[in-house]
């Protein structure tokens, strides 16, 4: 279909009917409709195509879209950003070593690694010496132990929490005494998040502290997200931002313990409920 | 839960607008399964772009702007891949059955943009990559094409 070419009138018109005329053009084509009745209908039928596309552009809003986009669009992985999370204070540290003590730093480490290598040589159990030198992957294990108790216990409705959200003395003492974690429970209900009580499990062989919240508006109603504390520390000290099966975890580490924020990984605003939970926490 | 601002996550910003994504998605395509994979793909790329929207302006217009880009960039690559296809748009058959349907190639969008969405010509014909008073020529055009359909379908009643 090719596409008209409007006259000079009908395009005239048109603009009025936006207001995109100046005043001196309003008046003209103000007289215009007074004085011509063919500009009146023409104007009146540009006014009437202009309902009946809105009409049917409107009705085009009623149709269901497809969850499978709104899922896609939901689940698609954010740009990595810098999440600023309360962490230790770096050491302002100056390292800037003579040439001279270079050297003799240099000297040293050589000196006691020859040693420690010929003490390993002479040494016959030296591969077992190997084994315990190699850091193992016992820091997935720990977080996916958490991983693990989240998605157990998000799942229930009648068991979610081992003491319910009444009792908050209760779950202070309880929690603060077996992870030696001193803590606040965070209201989040700004963040639409209803605190429905708290459970204590083992990580890694070390207690860890779980507050559970449900959220009680928004798109994901009804979803489980916990905050995790602990003594134990993950690989290098630092945040981690991450998901493994379906499960989103943010956590960010004090000098005195780790804290991590748990939910489902359609949750996307689980970097700000952490935000917003390691100032109240 | 309160609504979230622009900058906290786009994509639930971007849920909110699918509605009238899709339906300007449709302006372009004609066909709402290409509809639904150019609004796929245009969102993909909204989201890994989204620290450029520094929350200026309507977000709409950038996203209608990024829908539209897409389109471009796959009716080039679509033209690329089959150099014997005539145009950018599928065939006649494949438009949708409303009365939108009777609106000429290329006019539904402008009509959508300026009549429903309210863009002012300047802005509109932005999002489109087309000048203004092609912008302005081709609404008027788009509102006689309606008027004309709903002249007929009157008729027709009558």
């Amino acid at each position: 279909m090719n596409i008209p070419q409007p006259s000079p009138l009908e395009l005239r018109l048109s603009a009025f009917i936006d207001g995109q005329a100046g005043d001196e053009e309003r008046h003209d084509v103000e007289d215009l409709l007074v004085n011509d009745p063919q500009a009146r209908s023409l104007h009146d039928a540009l006014k009437r195509g202009a309902d009946l596309g809105r009409r049917a552009f409107d009705d085009m809003l009623k149709e269901p879209v497809p969850l499978d986009l709104v899922r896609t669009i939901k689940n698609a992985p954010l740009p990595r950003r810098a999440v600023r999370l309360p962490q230790a204070p770096r050491p302002t540290l100056s390292f800037k070593p003579s040439g001279l003590q270079t050297i003799a730093a240099c000297a040293l480490l050589f000196v006691i690694g020859g040693g420690i290598g010929y003490m390993i040589g002479g040494n016959p159990a030296a591969s077992q010496f190997s084994m315990l030198s190699m850091p193992g992957a016992s820091n997935r294990d720990w977080l996916d132990d958490i991983i693990a108790h989240y998605r157990l216990y998000a799942r229930q409705t009648n068991h979610l929490a081992e003491i319910p959200a009444e009792r908050p003395a209760d779950i202070l003492e309880w929690l603060t005494t077996n992870t030696g974690v001193g803590f606040r429970i965070p209201d989040l209900s700004d963040s639409g998040l209803t605190f429905e009580g708290a459970r204590l499990f083992a990580a890694g062989g070390t207690p860890v502290g779980q507050l559970l919240y449900r959220r009680t508006d928004g798109d994901g109603d009804g979803d489980v997200i916990a905050i995790s504390f602990t003594k134990l520390r993950p690989e290098g000290n630092r945040s981690i931002e991450e998901i493994r099966n379906d499960t989103s975890l943010v956590s960010w580490v004090t000098p005195l313990a780790t804290y991590m924020v748990v939910g489902p990984s359609s949750a996307a605003d689980l970097d700000d409920i952490a935000a917003k939970a390691a100032g109240l926490i | 839960m309160t609504q979230p601002s622009p900058s906290s996550d786009i994509r639930r910003d971007l849920v909110a607008l699918l509605p009238r994504l899709r339906r300007f998605a449709l302006t372009l395509t004609g066909s709402a399964a290409e509809a639904d994979d150019l609004v796929r793909e245009a969102a993909g790329r909204a989201i890994q772009k989204s620290h450029h929207w520094k929350g200026e302006g309507r977000l709409e217009s950038w996203l209608f702007s990024m829908i539209r880009s897409t389109f471009t960039d796959e009716a080039k690559k679509r033209r690329r891949a089959d150099a014997n296809a005539a145009d950018d748009f599928p065939p006649e058959n494949s438009r949708p059955s409303s009365a939108l349907a009777c609106l000429p190639e290329g006019l539904a969008s402008v009509f959508l943009l300026a009549d429903v969405e309210g863009f002012a010509y300047a802005e509109a014909a932005a999002i489109l990559g087309i000048q203004p008073d092609l912008f302005a020529a081709r609404l008027c055009a788009a509102r006689l094409s309606l008027a004309a359909a709903a002249a007929e379908t009157s008729e027709r009643r009558a």
